[in-house]
């Protein structure tokens, strides 16, 4: 019998110790049993897995990029789930702003959620730095909460909504999963709109170091990958954790965010 | 001048969103839409958890209680013979022969007969095989005071298993002629007897009456019946069964037939174990004067459901509804107070 691997996750929802229970559960039946452990942030996390108190870690796409920085790539990334490879950034603001792409932000106001947030603060910027604006062409406010953990609570980005009904901006950059949870704008169609959606790019990943062997890591991604949202015992922890399969991942859709991070020098410890 | 009522606010939305994020699934928070209009509050709230696979689970005022996740299946774990509507009890009559102390509808010979009827009965059974009802049980008051029980039993047993509760004590003369018409492969005899010796049984139910019940047990046998034997004990009684159980092994009725109840605080008792439509997974009951949650209560009002007993459909599922609503609050419940 296998010693337990060890799960890195950050505690960003309530949900998080249900999922993870679920998730130990579901393992106990398999060949790689885990246990988990739960940090405040992802900064944290990074330096756990790299110290090798972890033998993986769930990490968001900003800590995967981290990673691969602080380790000169020889972490390695071994499932998503089927919705992080579709993620997107959506740009929205009151229904009749006038906004019809990036460029008519040209001296709006806009608000971005937490700073460390890839998709409601990081790539927003980059995202504005390809249509040709700098921070300087555009009112930015930025609404710093749950700083640590990248964006994952989601508040930064309802506040940032919040500022735009205020009329504290004009627009707002937020994850397709809030514009999503808050109905892509047809519950209240007089609300918002979303004027831009960025191209889809990668999310969060589980990532390894070389310590763990290949074979160890296969064999767990295998049985990860072997969760069925069609089985009633695992349906629920996908629910929970936002997603149907568990699917290989997809480095190519780190790009964008490994280059608005050198554009930004985001720091290594974020 | 009259206040313009506001519009429903996008801020509700948002609320709404990072309330129930901020609880774990399966816990439940409260929004308050204060001023809102209450109509396109109410709509957005239900269209947002719609969307997004949460659940109202109350409206009190301008508070919505809101459910993260969807609430499990109040049925989920019961026994297909527990779900509302499996059974049907029908309560042919309230009179009865014996004034027994503990009678949980207060039959006696001064009670009221309060016939269920042939129409009613028959209607009952053809819509109760309908609705997909897999048992009818005829009790009462006595079922043998009435002349026409044979044709009774016949209209139910034409449709369903059915079974028969009596005393046993009156398998004489025409009496006795009307049970041997009765179909021996669809009825089950259900014969109520309290102890192995007369003493307590006859304490409750009169002098004699324990003698004539096993009687009657013999001859139901006898007349090629199955039997079960029913027992109504005081709850500091159920752990002293063993000897009444080797009797009935002596009267050929087999373990699984051998049903012992406690004894409830209703009708004419008075002691007995409590039991409240919410503590109480319902047996759907008929009486004459309408539909019932269990045949323990079939005589009290906090237990009544409806006059409407047609359509029957209708009424198995307004008990359905109401028993998930119980589970549901109940869980609610079991939700708050561990914390507390």
């Amino acid at each position: 019998m296998n010693a337990p691997l060890t799960i890195g996750s950050v505690a960003y929802s309530p949900n998080v110790v249900p999922i993870w229970e679920g998730m130990r559960d579901y393992f106990a039946e398999t060949s790689t049993p885990i246990d988990f452990l739960l940090f405040s942030n992802y900064a944290s996390l990074v330096d756990a897995l790299i110290a090798g108190t972890v033998d993986l870690a769930w990490n968001t796409n900003l800590a995967w990029v981290r990673t691969v920085a602080q380790t000169d790539g020889a972490c390695r990334a071994l499932a998503s789930r089927d919705t992080d490879l579709v993620f997107q950034t959506v740009f929205v603001a009151r229904t009749g702003s006038g906004f019809t792409g990036l460029a008519s932000l040209r001296g709006r106001r806009l608000v971005l959620g937490s700073r460390d947030s890839a998709q409601a603060a990081i790539l927003p910027l980059h995202f504005l730095r390809e249509a040709g604006l700098n921070e300087t062409d555009v009112a930015l406010t930025r609404i710093n909460s749950d700083v640590g953990k990248h964006g994952d609570t989601g508040r930064s980005e309802l506040d940032a909504l919040r500022a735009v009904l205020d009329d504290r901006a004009d627009a707002a950059a937020i994850g397709i999963n809030t514009w999503q949870a808050i109905g892509r704008g047809e519950l209240l169609p007089g609300a918002f709109e979303s004027f831009w959606a960025s191209p889809e790019y990668s999310h969060c990943t589980f990532t390894a170091m070389p310590a763990l062997s290949i074979d160890r890591s296969d064999e767990w991604t295998a049985n990860l990958l072997a969760m069925d949202w069609e089985n009633p015992q695992h349906r629920p922890i996908l629910e929970m954790e936002g997603l149907r399969a568990w699917v290989p991942p997809k480095l190519d859709g780190y790009a964008g965010l490994v280059e608005a991070v050198r554009e930004q020098k985001i720091p290594d410890r974020w | 001048m009259v206040a313009a009522i506001p519009p429903v606010s996008a801020g509700l939305l948002l609320d709404l969103v990072d309330s129930v994020r901020r609880v774990p699934t399966g816990r439940s928070v409260s929004i308050d839409f204060g001023t809102c209009d209450r109509d396109a509050a109410l709509e957005l709230i239900s269209a947002w958890c719609l969307s997004s696979g949460n659940e109202i689970v109350k409206t009190e005022g301008s508070a919505v209680t809101v459910l993260h996740g969807r609430s499990p299946d109040p049925l989920a774990g019961l026994d297909p013979d527990q779900l509302p509507g499996s059974r049907v009890w029908v309560y042919t009559n309230f009179d009865c022969n014996l004034a027994c102390d503990y009678c949980c509808v207060r039959s006696s010979p001064k009670a009221e007969r309060r016939a269920i009827g042939a129409d009613r009965l028959r209607q009952i059974a053809t819509e109760a095989a309908a609705a997909e009802v897999t048992e009818l049980i005829l009790t009462g008051g006595e079922p043998f005071l009435l002349n026409d029980l044979d044709e009774l039993v016949k209209t139910c047993t034409d449709k369903l298993p059915t079974t028969l509760l009596t005393n046993g004590m009156l398998f004489r003369g025409s009496r006795l002629e009307r049970l041997r018409r009765m179909d021996r492969s669809r009825l089950t005899l259900q014969i109520s007897l309290d102890s192995a010796t007369p003493d307590i049984h006859d304490s409750h139910r009169g002098a004699g009456s324990w003698v004539k019940a096993v009687a009657g047990i013999r001859t139901a046998h006898d007349e090629g019946f199955r039997v079960k034997v029913a027992a109504t004990l005081p709850a500091d009684q159920m752990h002293e069964l063993e000897p009444f159980h080797g009797f009935l092994d002596t009267l050929g009725i087999v373990r699984h037939d051998q049903v012992i109840r406690a004894l409830a605080h209703r009708g004419v008792a008075e002691t007995g174990i409590e039991l409240t439509v919410d503590s109480l997974i319902p047996e759907v009951t008929i009486t004459a004067d309408g539909v019932y949650w269990h045949p323990v209560a079939a005589d009290h009002d906090d237990q009544f459901v409806t006059r409407d007993i047609f359509p029957l459909a209708d009424a198995i599922a307004e008990i359905t509804r109401q028993f998930m609503e119980h589970r549901r609050s109940a869980n609610a419940i079991a939700e708050w107070f561990p914390c507390a």
